[in-house]
């Protein structure tokens, strides 16, 4: 079966809102020995696209989105990798929701993810305010730190951080990466609010808070 | 005839010398007199100066308390975000979980926050207008307003993976519901209007609303003593019209946007009055002969079943919108009317 006809029927339970459905789908795509990482970028992310298009075309009432989010955090849990004893450590790191952001679903998957990469991470939650994020970053000493949000409105709040780490001469100090599904629909966005980088999902978080982390250790510091 | 006589002729399906428009004009007072936002929603004289600065403009055949249901989330413990130029939101719902919410204690409608100005609103519209103009109060559903508590994402949760939690909360919010609804009558308002998001496709399919809302629908309207319009905020709503009609005291509902007027009729039947439904987003972006010409199609297609007032089918009209597109729509349902020679 191809990647595209499991998605096909990933999307068709989440119109349904089958979530036990989706469930068995996803525990028979691993089965057949697809590597979680891929049911991820082949399989789910393009059913949420797909979803992201009927939402825009009102195909979707909120109750079906609702579950159909449901069933894309239950993929997720399912392939999350496992943290193993010889995962290599790759450091701190703070991530949270922006102030006034209480959609922390992706957050929360990010979160998982970076754990299983290696990294310690601190996660403020939802709705943290620009200066309890910099805080804990320096707190623990993290020279990454990532901010989530899933509305345009609240992801301008992210630029209060960009302005903190600047203000108090941090930028080359500690990095800010953003994300949430607003910046998916409007690149653009990162930039008007700060961020250093993005990434589309939780499987692309680790390599983007690497590679901002190496641009830190560029500097020599910490 | 006045403005009081042809929507209750127009609701009784009798003759009026003119077909009635509605326009949801709220904040739009304080464009005019010229007042803030916060002024406007928290001082009932500032309100009341809008609503007759509205009439004396417009001349439209209702006023109407404010369409603000941060005063309900804020009764109820919710923190409040004010803007400068739209109604003010819900910064952070009085409780995080559906099952914290059912411990809220529950406001007391003369005396909890911005309820008694709201009373005081109607109160003095009523002393103004009371059969001269109709009085309408609007409120959300009763399935819907537990999103004000907690928020929409919760209360999807609640309803689509906790129905039981989803239905105790219902009941716990219900007294509080029933007195609030039947004190805005009391206080002077001739019409309820409930914005029951939980009816709208955008929200809940049919299986939904029919099986978690719809008998919660009928009991809380089953005690509020008055006459009542169901709308459905703006989004479509004829995919559960059908279910609607036999409602206790419901005389008629407001049209989504998208909704087929003629497809509405036939699926409420002849006797429920149809309102609606020209699209919010569109008023401001159009030309005064563009508001118009839609004005006296939607007429057209609703007029000749009788039991129609045309009016903007969301919340309040956007601040943004030109004074001569609002009079565009009463001069479109002067010109139906003559066009098909109303004479009460």
């Amino acid at each position: 079966m191809s990647f595209q006809t499991w998605g096909e029927g990933l999307l068709a339970t989440m119109i349904n809102s089958d979530r036990s459905g989706a469930a068995e789908l996803i525990d028979r795509a691993l089965a057949a020995g697809i590597p979680p990482r891929v049911v991820i970028a082949e399989i789910l992310d393009p059913a949420i696209v797909r979803l992201g298009c009927l939402w825009n075309e009102r195909a979707m009432s909120l109750a079906q989105n609702y579950v159909a989010s449901k069933i894309a955090e239950d993929t997720l849990l399912r392939c999350v990798p496992v943290r193993t004893s010889d995962t290599v450590y790759k450091g701190a790191l703070v991530i949270g929701n922006i102030e006034d952001d209480f959609h922390g679903l992706g957050r929360k998957t990010v979160g998982l993810f970076l754990c299983a990469a290696g990294w310690d991470v601190y996660d403020l939650g939802n709705d943290v305010l620009a200066e309890d994020l910099l805080e804990k970053a320096l707190e623990v000493n993290a020279c990454v730190i990532g901010c989530s949000a899933m509305m345009q409105t609240t992801a301008l709040n992210i630029r209060k951080l960009r302005d903190l780490i600047d203000g108090r001469g941090l930028k080359e100090r500690i990095k800010l990466g953003v994300g949430g599904a607003v910046f998916n629909w409007r690149p653009d966005l990162v930039a008007e609010v700060g961020g250093d980088g993005t990434a589309r999902n939780a499987v692309g978080a680790d390599e983007l808070f690497t590679r901002l982390q190496a641009q830190v250790r560029g500097y020599g510091k910490p | 005839m006045n403005s009081y006589q042809r929507v209750m002729n127009t609701l009784a399906g009798q003759p009026v010398d003119r077909l009635p428009v509605f326009a949801v004009l709220g904040a739009y007072g304080a464009k005019l007199t010229g007042v803030d936002l916060r002024t406007l929603l928290s001082d009932a004289s500032a309100y009341v100066a809008g609503q007759r600065a509205l009439q004396q403009e417009f001349g439209f055949d209702q006023v109407m308390s404010a369409f603000d249901y941060s005063v309900l989330a804020e009764a109820f413990g919710g923190q409040i975000a004010w803007f400068p130029n739209q109604i003010p939101n819900i910064k952070r719902p009085a409780a995080r979980q559906a099952a914290d919410a059912l411990s809220l204690p529950l406001p007391d409608v003369l005396h909890t926050a911005r309820l008694p100005v709201i009373l005081e609103i109607n109160r003095r519209l009523a002393g103004i207008y009371k059969e001269q103009v109709p009085i309408i109060s609007v409120l959300p559903g009763p399935c819907i307003f537990p999103a004000l508590l907690v928020g929409i994402e919760q209360w999807m949760e609640a309803i689509l993976f906790e129905p039981e939690l989803a239905q105790k909360l219902l009941d716990y919010t219900a007294p509080f519901f029933v007195s609030w609804a039947n004190a805005l009558l009391d206080a002077g308002a001739d019409c309820l209007a409930f914005t029951e998001g939980m009816a709208t496709s955008a929200v809940a399919p049919r299986k939904i609303f029919a099986e978690q809302c719809l008998p919660h629908l009928r009991s809380v309207f089953s005690q509020i003593h008055g006459p009542k319009i169901v709308s459905s905020t703006g989004g479509c709503m004829n995919h559960v019209l059908d279910l609607l009609s036999g409602l206790d005291g419901v005389v008629g509902v407001i049209a989504g946007s998208k909704d087929d007027l003629c497809e509405a009729r036939q699926l409420l039947g002849p006797d429920l009055t149809i309102v609606g439904n020209l699209d919010n987003l569109t008023l401001p972006a159009v030309s005064a002969d563009e508001v118009y010409n839609l004005s006296l199609s939607l007429f057209r297609a609703a007029g000749p079943s009788g039991h129609y007032i045309l009016a903007n089918a969301g919340a309040d009209v956007p601040q943004a919108t030109p004074p001569e597109n609002l009079r565009a729509m009463r001069a479109a349902g002067a010109a139906y009317s003559a066009e098909i020679g109303c004479r009460a």
